[in-house]
C-alpha cells in the first residue's frame, strides 16, 4: 500500500510540480514551486500590483458640483465618498508620518504602514504601524469608528466587573491622561484602548513585553496630543 | 384632503430648496478648508455634504411613493426624513391611514414605510435572505417584490391574529413595510404598488 501511495505521488510530482498538496475534492494545488497548477493554467508569478493612487479631491468635489447641478444625486454622493477617502487617506498619512520611529530599541516596519479608510465616514478611518526587534513588537492602531467607541465605553460605564475568576484580565488605567483600558492575555499579550476625543480610538497592542511597566513606558511615547489634534478631536 | 397635501408638498419644496442651498455651502467649505491644508475641516464638511444629499434623496423618494395604499390614503402631514441617531444614515418615514372602522377598537391600523439608509440590520436580512431554508423557517418567508427579495414576518399579535412585517433591502438601505391587521397576500400586494426600481436608482 505504501510503495502504492509512493508510486502515485511520484506520478503527480511529474504533472503538477513538486510540492502540491491536495485539497478535499482531489485537485492538486501548488504551494510554491513551478508557474503551472495541475490542471495547466499558468499561476501568476509576476506583476507589480495595483497602483496605490488615493482619490483626487478637487477633482471629485467639482464632480459632485456637477452632477448635483444636474440633478444627478446618487453620482453626486459617489463622488462625495471618494473626496472624503482621499482626505481621510492624506489625514492618515500625515498621521503616520508624525508618530516615532523607533520605541525603545524596536524599530518602525515601514511595509507594514497602512492607512485604510472606507470614506463613509461611519466606518471611518484606521491607521496601523508596527514596531519590531525580534520577537518583541508594538502594534498601535488609531481608529476613526464610533462603533468601536461604543464597545469600549462599554467598559467606562461599569457595567463590566474588572475581575473574572480571581484573574486580573482587564482593569482600568491611563495613558498620557487618557482613560484607557488595558488587557493581558497569554497568547497575545497586553492591548490597551483609550478613546480619544469623541470617535477615535487608540490600540496599542504589545508582545513580548516583560511586564506591564514595560509595555506602558513603551506605549508612553507616542504622542497622542499631536494626534488628537490632527484628528481635529477635542 | 388636497389642501393638506399641497401645503405638505409646499412644505417639502421649501424643505428641498434649504438642503440645496446647505450642500453648496459645505461644498464651499470643504474646498476653502482643503485648500488651506484643514484637512479635518474639510472632511467634516464632506460629512455634512452627505447628510444634505442623504436629506435631498430622502425628499424626492417621498414624491415617488403612491398616495393610495389599499383603501387607505397617504398622511402626508406625517412624511417625514430625518437623520438617524447612532449610525450615519436617514430615516425616510410615510404613512397611510384610513377611516377607523369599528372592530379595529382603539388599535393603530395604518400603514407604516420606512426607508432606512446604512441601516444596522441589512447585514442580517441578507443573510436570511440567501439561506433560503432559514429565511423560509419559522414565521418567515421570502417573497419576491418586483424582481426584489423581500423578508415577511409574522408578527404574534397576542389576540388570535397575524400582522405581518415586510423587509427588504435595496443597496445600503432597508425598506420596512408594516400593514396591521392584513393578510399576508395584501402586504406583498402594498408592497408591490412601491416603484422599488425607480427608489433604488435613486437611493444608489
Amino acid at each position: 500500500m505504501k510503495k502504492l501511495k509512493e508510486k502515485v505521488a511520484e506520478v503527480s510530482e511529474k504533472v503538477s510540480g513538486p510540492e502540491t498538496t491536495q485539497n478535499q475534492n482531489g485537485t492538486a494545488t501548488p504551494a510554491g514551486g513551478p508557474a503551472t497548477s495541475g490542471n495547466n493554467n499558468p499561476r501568476n508569478t509576476s506583476g507589480g500590483g495595483l497602483i496605490s493612487t488615493p482619490p483626487d479631491v478637487k477633482e471629485n468635489l467639482t464632480s459632485a458640483e456637477t452632477s448635483f447641478g444636474g440633478g444627478k444625486y446618487s453620482e453626486a454622493r459617489y463622488a462625495v465618498q471618494q473626496a472624503m477617502l482621499g482626505v481621510e487617506l492624506e489625514i492618515g498619512q500625515a498621521i503616520l508620518k508624525s508618530l516615532p520611529q523607533t520605541i525603545g530599541d524596536l524599530n518602525y516596519e515601514t511595509a507594514a504602514d497602512q492607512v485604510t479608510s472606507t470614506g463613509w465616514g461611519w466606518s471611518g478611518l484606521t491607521i496601523f504601524r508596527k514596531y519590531t526587534k525580534g520577537d518583541k513588537q508594538l502594534r498601535f492602531t488609531i481608529a476613526n469608528n464610533a462603533v468601536w467607541m461604543q464597545a469600549i465605553n462599554l467598559y467606562f460605564s461599569g457595567g463590566y466587573a474588572q475581575q473574572s475568576g480571581g484573574e486580573q484580565k482587564w482593569k482600568q488605567t491611563k495613558i498620557k491622561g487618557l482613560r484607557a483600558v488595558i488587557e493581558y492575555e497569554e497568547n497575545t499579550g497586553y492591548k490597551l484602548s483609550a478613546p480619544l476625543g469623541q470617535t477615535s480610538l487608540l490600540v496599542y497592542e504589545g508582545v513580548n513585553y516583560a511586564n506591564e511597566q514595560e509595555f506602558m513606558k513603551a506605549a508612553e511615547q507616542i504622542d497622542v496630543d499631536k494626534i488628537k489634534k490632527q484628528l481635529g478631536e477635542k | 384632503m388636497k389642501k393638506i397635501f399641497i401645503l405638505s408638498i409646499s412644505f417639502l419644496s421649501v424643505l428641498f430648496a434649504s438642503s440645496q442651498t446647505e450642500f453648496k455651502k459645505e461644498l464651499a467649505v470643504a474646498r476653502t478648508a482643503y485648500a488651506a491644508g484643514k484637512l479635518d475641516d474639510s472632511r467634516t464638511a464632506m460629512q455634512q455634504m452627505l447628510y444634505d444629499l442623504d436629506m435631498i434623496t430622502g425628499k424626492e423618494v417621498l414624491k415617488l411613493l403612491p398616495l393610495k395604499m389599499g383603501d387607505k390614503s397617504a398622511n402626508t402631514k406625517s412624511d417625514n426624513v430625518t437623520s438617524a441617531s447612532g449610525f450615519l444614515g436617514v430615516i425616510i418615514h410615510r404613512e397611510w391611514s384610513g377611516e377607523k372602522k369599528a372592530e379595529e377598537g382603539s388599535e393603530n391600523k395604518n400603514i407604516n414605510l420606512d426607508i432606512i439608509s446604512n441601516s444596522p440590520l441589512i447585514t442580517s436580512i441578507n443573510a436570511l435572505l440567501s439561506v433560503p431554508f432559514i429565511g423560509n423557517s419559522g414565521g418567515n418567508k421570502v417573497v419576491k417584490i418586483n424582481g426584489y427579495k423581500a423578508l415577511i414576518t409574522k408578527v404574534e399579535t397576542g389576540n388570535d391574529k397575524e400582522d405581518y412585517d415586510l423587509q427588504m433591502p435595496l443597496n445600503n438601505c432597508l425598506i420596512t413595510l408594516k400593514a396591521p391587521g392584513v393578510k399576508q397576500d395584501d402586504i406583498i400586494k402594498y408592497a408591490t404598488s412601491l416603484p422599488i426600481e425607480d427608489i433604488a436608482k435613486m437611493l444608489q
